[in-house]
């Protein structure tokens, strides 16, 4: 029989869509729990204002921050850290486990550099795996999974909307293409193109087959899924219903509720329903809304000055034809659920109401340059697209033994480079202590960029350096 | 964690009493020769309710007395139902709006049948239908339905003349391996094979397969690929033969096996091999239950016909006459009012389980711990996990129910089997339920079963009895139809998940067509073995089963929270595929020996 979760007033009433339990207890301000010190809310609805947005965040971070107990639902003896709900066959020894997990007590445990919201050190490392099986063998062992840094979350919402935009251009382009080939009754052949970057092609026949297999960097269901350094997550909320579980243990109603598995404590830890829609929403808005990086002018005037010819050389190596400075965004409205979200994260017309955060109401919106069409630029220094980033000589990014959701063991999306600084180290192991050694280790599609690199002049190299150096985080507002 | 309240009467699977010698698992001397039944003394009308006989009268004060216990029991045995936690589809009937305007008519012999084939015969891979017309004409509908839309078809003459009255039934099979889906239309005098055409043309081929399709009441078909034959087997189920001394009781046909000859490009079914003795089929299926790889025959039968009669197992090894299955090697008496069978491996163990429909419970069979390979014993389960569906689900009529069509899928996408029983009094029959409604079961996470057909929508007035589960707009959701007898079919688009007032979308799903080259080119047999994290969603590629009713093309399978799977195929000749990676959501194809699963998108 599950225990029922606290129901403890808020210390600050929520503007958004307030629903006051039933029967709210006062909770003393030293109670020990996150999750359960808020009002139990409403999801938000609609397109919010920009005080109803502040405050949603405001929760966002809270939860974000707060370090979870077993009051939140912390701890899963029955369930493994697999996205998909699964069983153990019984608890583990230890309930903290630091590669199958669980692994940290607050998301910012590890999204912590410079600030909350960023990335972690080698320390941090998080071990993935598809925990199925076996979950106490999946252990630091590489054989049973791979091992990755913390990635940090600024401009989040916006590579989620850039992606959200991305593929419903590659999508639309489907469709096309397969009308074309039913109209006029002979295969047709399309590009796939979305923000100048390119995705192979695609060639429909008259009967709706679609022959898949000179399409590059993306998915066969043509879905960008910009997050983890695999590029295998879709959106935000699914990547935070994912890592809820993985690391903590809270299992969010969306996924893990009675809806998909029967059960209101699907992990056997005595805590029904640990998070609700309205939370995961709230730890949306609060990355979604995270300012972008910048790019930082040194005070020393030869920095400035080697910054700008590595500015330069950036794109002489051609690292600008993967790390593209700016792809254009046309709208900075972020629905939450997102469009392209499956069963088990929630979806647009799933929850009673949907939401909008409107991004632009957001201070930093205000620096964002936009193009003559309106755009917003995002200066991620990416492209949204997975590359193969390892051959035979130049191998230290396939040290993966195991593929990862149909995605080979070497191929990688394309690092955004923004905030680069203030996240070091490096490689999607977090075990390349500098940016020479990263870009060094540029192997298969980056190679030419690489060995262009090495064989530059020495100064060159430094530019370069001191240009990356110059993508910071910056103050966070 | 069982929820229903048991019985502790002797052995009856479900709410009705136990009849008097019938309904029972019997461990007594197997009677599976014509003779044994007259020595049994069998009672002529049984105890409960009747079938088709009806017209012939029946024994009513017998009934009466026995009702007034029934119904006693199933008040006892039947609490309030519980709504599902898992999800309830939103099933929209819109025959009439759809262009579905078709009745299956006539008098006694049409009180049986009322089937459907539903297969692509455009090369649209879109669903069109073949409906059963009984005394009336069959009509052949082509669907116009695009992705996700209201769903609409087309009626187009089919060419058949007056062949195509004193239809019962349809199954679509490609016979000759030409990639046209041709047709066996089980019928009231002559069975016909037609060979399928483009664009929705179809030619009686009785004569150029040297099929002689008999003068017999044909209630039920199968078919399958024997190993290394170009062309497949074919099993005709009969029921009464009306022309026999003393018809219709224990007069029950023959059912017939045909293994084909080969002949230029096409097979010769020149001779028909007697399966007897025939206990007046409604069901029949080729069904690996061992997966040794061979499938047999099983077959339900109407005990309100046979003497002495029960269900069937054949073996069917290839180059060997069909034998049944006896007492020693397992197999049980069961004798039931067999009309539908549904096959499904619902716990994903392997092995499949099996829903018999019949009058009052339906029977829901999974091999015994007792079973081996070689010994085919099963258990009825349908009680311990709610499948009985026994009586009508909603109104005030308390008698039994009377079930057809029976089929397994998955209707709201979350991984677990559903069942859907389509349930019709048989014409008047004052024993059992005048409104009885078709079922809906949807799998639980427990492994039970809970009744939605209500919620759903489906629960209608009408007296339903061949139908089709298969997704007629491409969006995923599988639909339904229903054929019904003297009322218009009952066409039902799922629009997704009842959420309040609206419906939502559900779990996510996987479409798999299978294709290899030469003979069997839509790989009957085959099994498609779908990997979702730890657990594993198994479908089989068959002809044959439900009432009457088939359906060829994209086989469903619902994935529920999974946003990928890993499919292997066991392909009719048992070898393995290596496994496809398919994303969800999609329609795919795999093709034999082909690295990648293709991807195919529906017009939008």
């Amino acid at each position: 029989m599950a225990r029922p979760r606290l129901e403890l007033v808020a210390f600050a009433v929520l503007a958004f869509g307030v629903q006051p339990a039933a029967a709210e207890e006062a909770i003393p301000p030293w109670a020990e729990a996150v999750i359960a010190r808020g009002l139990q809310q409403k999801a938000p609805s609609g397109t919010l204002d920009r005080g109803t947005l502040e405050t949603l965040r405001q929760r966002g971070e809270t939860l974000f921050t707060g370090h979870f107990t077993g009051a939140d639902g912390v701890g899963r003896p029955f369930a493994t850290q697999a996205i998909v709900p699964t069983k153990r066959k019984r608890p583990p020894q230890n309930e903290f486990f630091r590669s199958a997990g669980l692994d940290a007590n607050a998301c910012s445990g590890c999204h912590n550099m410079p600030v909350a919201g960023g990335a972690g050190e080698f320390v941090t490392n998080v071990f993935v795996s598809e925990g199925f099986e076996s979950a106490d063998f999946e252990s630091l062992d590489p054989q049973f999974s791979n091992e990755r840094g913390t990635n940090h979350l600024f401009g989040a919402g916006l590579v989620e909307l850039l992606s959200r935009e991305m593929t419903r251009d590659l999508q639309a382009t489907r469709r096309a293409t397969l009308a074309k080939a039913r109209a006029s009754g002979e295969a047709v052949s399309s590009e796939l193109m979305t923000k100048g970057v390119r995705f192979g092609t695609i060639t429909a026949h008259p009967d709706g087959m679609l022959d898949l297999t000179k399409i590059d960097g993306v998915d066969a269901d043509l879905v960008i899924r910009p997050f983890t350094q695999k590029g295998v997550m879709t959106s935000l909320r699914q990547f935070t219903v994912n890592a809820l579980n993985h690391h903590h243990g809270i299992q969010a109603v969306e996924r893990f509720g009675k809806r998909w598995t029967g059960e209101d404590d699907f992990d056997g830890d005595g805590v029904a329903d640990e998070i609700a829609d309205a939370d995961i929403a709230a730890l949306v808005a609060w990355q979604a809304g995270l300012q972008p990086p910048i790019r930082s002018t040194p005070e020393d005037d030869e920095w400035q000055k080697a910054a700008e010819r590595g500015n330069a050389v950036f794109d002489e190596l051609q690292c600008s034809t993967c790390h593209i400075r700016a792809l254009p965004l046309s709208s900075l409205e972020f629905a939450d659920p997102g469009p392209v979200d499956m069963a088990g994260t929630l979806r647009n017309g799933e929850s009673e109401a949907d939401a909008v955060y409107d991004l632009s109401l957001l201070e930093w919106a205000k620096d964002l340059p936009r193009d003559e069409e309106g755009n917003w630029l995002v200066p991620l220094f990416g492209d949204l697209k997975r590359h193969t980033i390892a051959d035979q000589e130049v191998s230290a990014f396939g040290n993966e033994l195991l593929a990862q959701r149909f995605v080979e063991r070497n191929v990688f999306m394309t690092t955004e480079l923004w905030g680069l600084e203030s996240t070091a180290p490096y490689g999607h192991r977090n075990d390349m202590t500098t940016i020479d050694e990263a870009i060094r280790a540029h192997g298969g599609e980056a190679r030419a960029s690489r060995d262009a690199y090495i064989a530059a002049e020495e100064a060159d190299r430094s530019a370069l350096i001191a240009f990356l150096r110059t993508l910071v985080i910056g103050e966070v507002e | 964690m069982l929820k229903r309240w048991r019985i502790d009467t002797p052995l009856c699977p479900a709410g009705h009493l136990p009849h008097k010698g019938g309904d029972w698992l019997s461990s007594g001397t197997a009677q599976t020769s014509p003779n044994a039944s007259a020595k049994s003394k069998r009672l002529i009308s049984p105890l409960v309710g009747e079938m088709p006989g009806k017209a012939e009268g029946g024994e009513h004060r017998r009934h009466a007395l026995s009702l007034v216990i029934l119904s006693a029991t199933l008040l006892l045995s039947h609490p309030a139902l519980a709504a599902p936690l898992a999800d309830i589809p939103v099933m929209h009937e819109e025959a009439q709006f759809a262009g579905l305007t078709h009745a299956y008519r006539g008098p006694w012999e049409y009180f049986v049948g009322g089937g459907a084939a539903s297969f692509d015969c455009n090369g649209d891979r879109m669903p069109d239908l073949f409906i059963a017309g009984g005394r009336d004409d069959a009509a052949l509908f082509v669907n116009e339905s695009t992705k996700g839309s209201p769903l609409k078809f087309s009626r187009r003459d089919h060419g058949l003349g007056r062949d195509g009255m004193r239809v019962l039934g349809a199954y679509p099979l490609d016979i000759d391996n030409n990639g046209h889906m041709d047709l066996v239309l089980l019928r009231l005098g002559e069975n016909l094979i037609l060979k399928g055409g483009p664009n929705c043309s179809f030619e009686k081929a009785n004569d150029a397969f040297a099929f002689d399709g008999g003068r017999a009441w044909t209630t039920a078909f199968s078919a399958m690929w024997e190993p290394d034959a170009r062309f497949p087997t074919l099993a005709f189920g009969n029921y009464v033969d009306r022309s026999a001394p003393g018809s219709p009781w224990g007069t029950c046909h023959d059912n017939v096996l045909y293994r084909p000859e080969q002949g230029a490009n096409a097979p010769l079914y020149e001779e028909g091999r007697a399966l007897t003795p025939g206990y007046c089929a409604l069901s029949m299926l080729f069904t690996d239950w061992n997966r040794s790889g061979t499938p047999d025959l099983r077959i339900t039968n109407d005990r309100h016909y046979y003497r002495g009669g029960e269900e069937q197992l054949w073996h069917v090894e290839p180059g060997r006459s069909p034998r049944l299955y006896s007492r020693s090697e397992g197999w049980r008496h069961l004798t039931i009012w067999g009309m539908g069978i549904a096959e499904a491996d619902i716990d994903a163990d392997g092995y499949p389980e099996y829903a018999l429909t019949s009058m009052g419970d339906t029977k829901l069979q999974k091999l015994d711990e007792e079973a081996e390979e070689d010994r085919p014993i099963y258990t009825d389960i349908a009680f311990d996990r709610g499948a009985t569906a026994h009586r009508p689900y909603q109104g005030n009529d308390l008698k039994p129910s009377t079930g057809w069509h029976a089929e397994f899928a998955d209707f709201n996408n979350d991984s677990l089997a559903d069942l859907f029983i389509a349930k019709g009094n048989v014409e008047a029959m004052p024993d059992f339920a005048t409104v009885d409604p078709d079922n809906l079961l949807i799998g639980q996470w427990d492994g039970s079963f809970e009744e939605a057909g209500g919620l759903s929508g489906i629960g209608l007035p009408t007296k339903g009895r061949g139908a089709v589960v298969t997704d007629f707009n491409a969006d995923g959701l599988l639909d339904l139809l229903v054929v019904n007898r003297e009322q218009n079919v009952s066409l039902f688009r799922n629009k997704g998940m009842k959420q309040g007032d609206r419906a939502v979308a559900g779990g996510n799903f996987v479409a798999v067509e299978l294709a290899q080259k030469g003979a069997n080119r839509n790989a009957v047999g085959a099994l498609i073995s779908i990997k979702i994290g730890t657990r594993t969603v198994n479908r089989t590629i068959q002809v044959g089963g439900g009432h009457a009713s088939g359906h060829a093309g994209f086989i469903h399978a619902g994935l529920g929270t999974s946003e990928r799977a890993e499919i292997r195929v066991k392909w009719p000749d048992g070898e393995w595929s290596h496994p496809y990676r398919v994303f969800a959501n999609n329609f795919v194809r795999i093709e034999r020996g082909e690295a990648e699963a293709r991807y195919w998108y529906p017009v939008e």
